[in-house]
């Protein structure tokens, strides 16, 4: 068997003179250990920083699924750009972390794909490892298989000329059991990407053709094939990593998280999350302080983080905070990090370090709050405050949107009231600091597989109007307001609902120059002007509303949610109605057979 | 009080010194070996590492000493949790923090790559001037103790501390000098002033 590997000390001189070489070199401590000779090596590929990537769980769940089944798996991040061109130029290929093999010599090599800014890094990464970007070019040569998976392949499209294989949705087992089949069919043959297809949460791209009509719209999906999400039933039982990687540089979290629950109840409207990783599904009380346990004893972390869309929402929560403290050696403390105002109990929020609260109204007036589903009432936001603040909190960070779906300039104004009703709380009792308010306001994208789907993405001018009008609204004492830029979002927009003719945009990006579009200092806004100038795409076709008739990039994907569902809910939005959350009573979006909200378990 | 010498090497050696810190701290947790806490505001376990080494340098030589109430077999336990390359290969305990930070005033290297020179008329020179990583122009002579090679290997002795001398600006001097070109840079040993533990 060929087995190359790359030689630390071979590549001493690039290691020496980059930044943060640890990036580069594995041997973590609980770093991953594959079989040897194993029938099959997986490359579970991050298009982004290392301490990025090793923040992540779902990607330590991917590659666990597969040691699980006797095979090899391996990491590998993007390297930052010195690390990268260095290698490029000394004709070193991309290598895997801990068995230091070229990428090339895997057998599948899955990229996990958690924004749309990634998506050059995904080429950039591909050419690092000598690998033919196109399917098409890589037609009978010996390389790996291509996949993708994570939360933007819900709508894949414009990446599926890059790529093999699609995995939509929960990753603890579609992605070995295609693993299997490879093995069983000797190799990516035809009979082999055939019967992938028909497994739930596989998408392959090359057996789907997209017909457009003379406008440029989609007129039909041509596949005998229906790419289905992937829902795994028994969280509880599955696929878990009980020891994790302890990076060799600090990470973004830099801490052992457990999964309490996936899914969110709330179906915020604009929020793609609380829809695609639906039915809600929990972790028993005792799983998760058995995980945290095994974590904290085989990291030497001294934090746990107990990860989920709305961790407040876990109706164990009590019982789960004491579980932990009382199993936990001393000195572990406890991170919330997503806690719903209307479920922040001061009790939660002691084990944190008491520097600033984060909140997220998404919207300032309860009007727009209604529009959004965002279930929540000023007072519940006061209340909130309040009790932060009487346990010591003296910074809030307060998270809005702008251009959402029928918002005004009152709209906008509305959140100056809640920054003024926080600072009079605030100033009710004496404290011993003054108060610090953080308002970060950041960009409504409309997203595949929400209500909003349909909606249009506000023009630069018009945000540029609203960011304004908050700048001469939000000039006060002890606030900072900060927006995030138009034209990253206006990108992610156009990624998030795009279609296949993007594919030679992101190409031509590339080629450009483009990578790592999501970091502000790298980001080449005229590079991409240029790349859908060069391919005759106009980007604005896709931050376009889109009629309610009209067949979506996405629409041949079965979430299990129906599509009449999201209309009903967009009505619903435009009526200012609000739903409420699942456990409340069920909206009926397609999924009650395999929700157990809906069939009133708690 | 516990006293160690452990390496950095295995690709530990790109580790840098606040990182390293940070996977000393976690082995010491992993190894439920317990750590004193500072008393201050902000606290934080009273491990004290010497000098740090430059990234990419090996080293079998890095000392370290830890404020604990542990007693055991402590350098078995730790090496059981510690990353690759990080070992700990001599341990005592000691009354009180060694300073090593303050106490190693020299290190020894080798490496690999120097052809052979005339070493004793680059040690009966003045002064030798080179630019240093931050653009500044600095004399190195006093920094060099000793040199001397063995076999295909050049050892030598450099100013640790306040003046510290990076081994690998010293093989650029030179190798821009005799050419060839330094590989395996490696600290060997350290030498310090005190001797309560060695």
């Amino acid at each position: 068997m060929k087995y190359m590997t790359i030689n630390l000390d071979d590549i001493k001189n690039i290691l020496s003179r980059v930044e943060k070489p640890a990036r580069y070199t594995g041997g973590e401590y609980g770093g991953i250990k594959s079989p040897e000779n194993a029938p099959f090596y997986f490359c579970m590929a991050f298009p982004d920083l290392y301490e990025v990537g090793m923040s992540n769980l779902g990607i330590k769940i991917v590659a666990e699924s597969f040691l699980r089944r006797g095979y090899g798996a391996d990491y590998c991040f993007a390297p930052y750009t010195d690390f990268g061109d260095a290698i490029k130029e000394a004709g070193v290929p991309l290598y895997s972390l801990s068995l230091k093999k070229p990428l090339k010599e895997f057998d599948m090599i899955g990229f996990s794909v958690q924004f749309e800014l990634c998506y050059t890094n995904i080429l950039y990464m591909l050419d690092l490892a000598g690998i033919p970007l196109r399917r098409a070019d890589r037609a009978g040569g010996a390389f790996p298989l291509i996949a993708i998976g994570g939360p933007c392949t819900v709508n894949p499209e414009p990446l599926a000329d890059f790529v093999d294989l699609v995995f939509i949705g929960d990753g603890e087992s579609a992605d070995a059991d295609v693993a299997a089949l490879y093995v069983e069919c000797g190799g990516a043959t035809e009979e082999f990407f055939r019967r992938a297809a028909e497994i739930d949460g596989v998408y392959v791209p090359a057996l789907m053709d997209v017909k457009y009509d003379k406008e440029g719209r989609i007129c039909s999906f041509e596949s005998d094939f229906t790419p289905r999400r992937a829902v795994i039933g028994d969280l509880d039982g599955a696929v878990f990593p009980e020891t994790q990687p302890v990076p060799n540089c600090e990470s973004v979290f830099d801490r052992s998280i457990i999964e309490v629950m996936r899914g969110c109840y709330r179906g915020c409207r604009f929020c793609q999350a609380g829809f695609i990783y639906r039915p809600v599904r929990q972790r028993s009380v005792e799983t998760l302080t058995k995980q945290a346990c095994s974590l904290i004893a085989s990291t030497g972390y001294d934090e746990v983080s107990l990860n989920s869309l709305s961790t407040g929402d876990y109706p164990r929560l009590r019982e789960l905070i004491g579980s932990l403290k009382a199993s936990l050696p001393c000195g572990v403390t406890l991170a919330l990090p997503s806690l719903r105002v209307d479920s922040f109990d001061s009790d939660f929020a002691q084990d944190a370090r008491k520097i600033s609260l984060t909140f997220a109204p998404e919207a300032g007036s309860q009007r727009l709050r209604d529009v959004i589903n965002k279930d929540i009432t000023e007072d519940e936001i006061l209340s909130a405050a309040e009790s932060a603040f009487d346990i010591g909190y003296s910074a809030v960070k307060l998270y809005f949107m702008l251009g959402l779906p029928t918002e005004t300039d009152d709209d906008l104004r509305a959140i100056r009231r809640i920054v003024d009703l926080i600072k009079s709380a605030y100033g009710r009792k004496p404290r011993a600091k003054s108060l610090r308010v953080s308002v970060s306001v950041s960009t409504f994208i409309p997203k595949p597989f929400t209500p909003f789907q349909w909606e249009r993405q506000a023009s630069g001018d018009e945000v540029e109007a609203k960011q304004r009008v908050l700048r001469d609204c939000l000039y006060v004492k002890g606030v900072t307001l900060s927006w995030s830029d138009y034209f990253t979002s206006r990108l992610e927009g156009v990624f998030a609902r795009g279609d296949r003719k993007l594919s030679r945009v992101l190409e031509r990006a590339y080629a450009l120059g483009c990578r790592f579009d999501g970091w502000n200092r790298e980001l080449k806004k005229e590079a991409w002007a240029q790349a859908f100038e060069d391919c005759g795409v106009n980007p604005d076709i896709y931050t376009r509303e889109r009629g309610e008739d009209e067949l979506l990039p996405w629409d041949f994907i079965d979430t299990g949610m129906k599509k009449s569902f999201f209309a009903r809910e967009r009505h619903r939005a435009y009526e200012g109605r609000v739903t409420g959350s699942c456990r409340r009573a069920c909206a009926g979006c397609g999924l009650q057979d395999i929700c157990p909200a809906a069939k009133g378990e708690r | 009080m516990i006293a160690f010498r452990y390496t950095k090497t295995d690709g530990a050696e790109y580790i840098s010194h606040l990182d390293l810190l940070r996977h000393i701290y976690r082995t010491l947790r992993r190894a439920g070996i317990p750590v004193n806490y500072s008393l201050g505001f902000h606290r934080h376990p009273r491990i004290f590492l010497n000098n740090p080494l430059g990234t990419g340098i090996k080293s079998l030589a890095e000392y370290a000493t830890l404020d604990t109430p542990f007693e055991g077999e402590f350098g078995e336990l730790f090496n059981a949790h510690s990353p690759e390359g990080i070992r700990c290969v001599r341990w005592g305990y000691v009354k009180d923090n060694q300073n090593y930070a303050n106490s190693i005033v020299k290190c020894t290297y080798r490496a690999r790559g120097i052809p052979p020179f005339d070493i004793g008329e680059l040690l009966r020179r003045e002064s030798i001037v080179i630019t240093d990583t931050r653009g500044r122009e600095v004399d190195i002579r006093p920094r060099i103790y000793a040199v001397e090679r063995q076999g295909d290997e050049l050892q030598f002795t450099l100013g640790c501390g306040e003046d510290n001398l990076r081994p690998d600006l010293f093989c650029a001097y030179l190798y821009s000098v005799y050419g060839g070109e330094a590989a395996d840079i490696i600290k060997i040993n350290s030498i310090m002033s005190g001797d309560q533990f060695r």
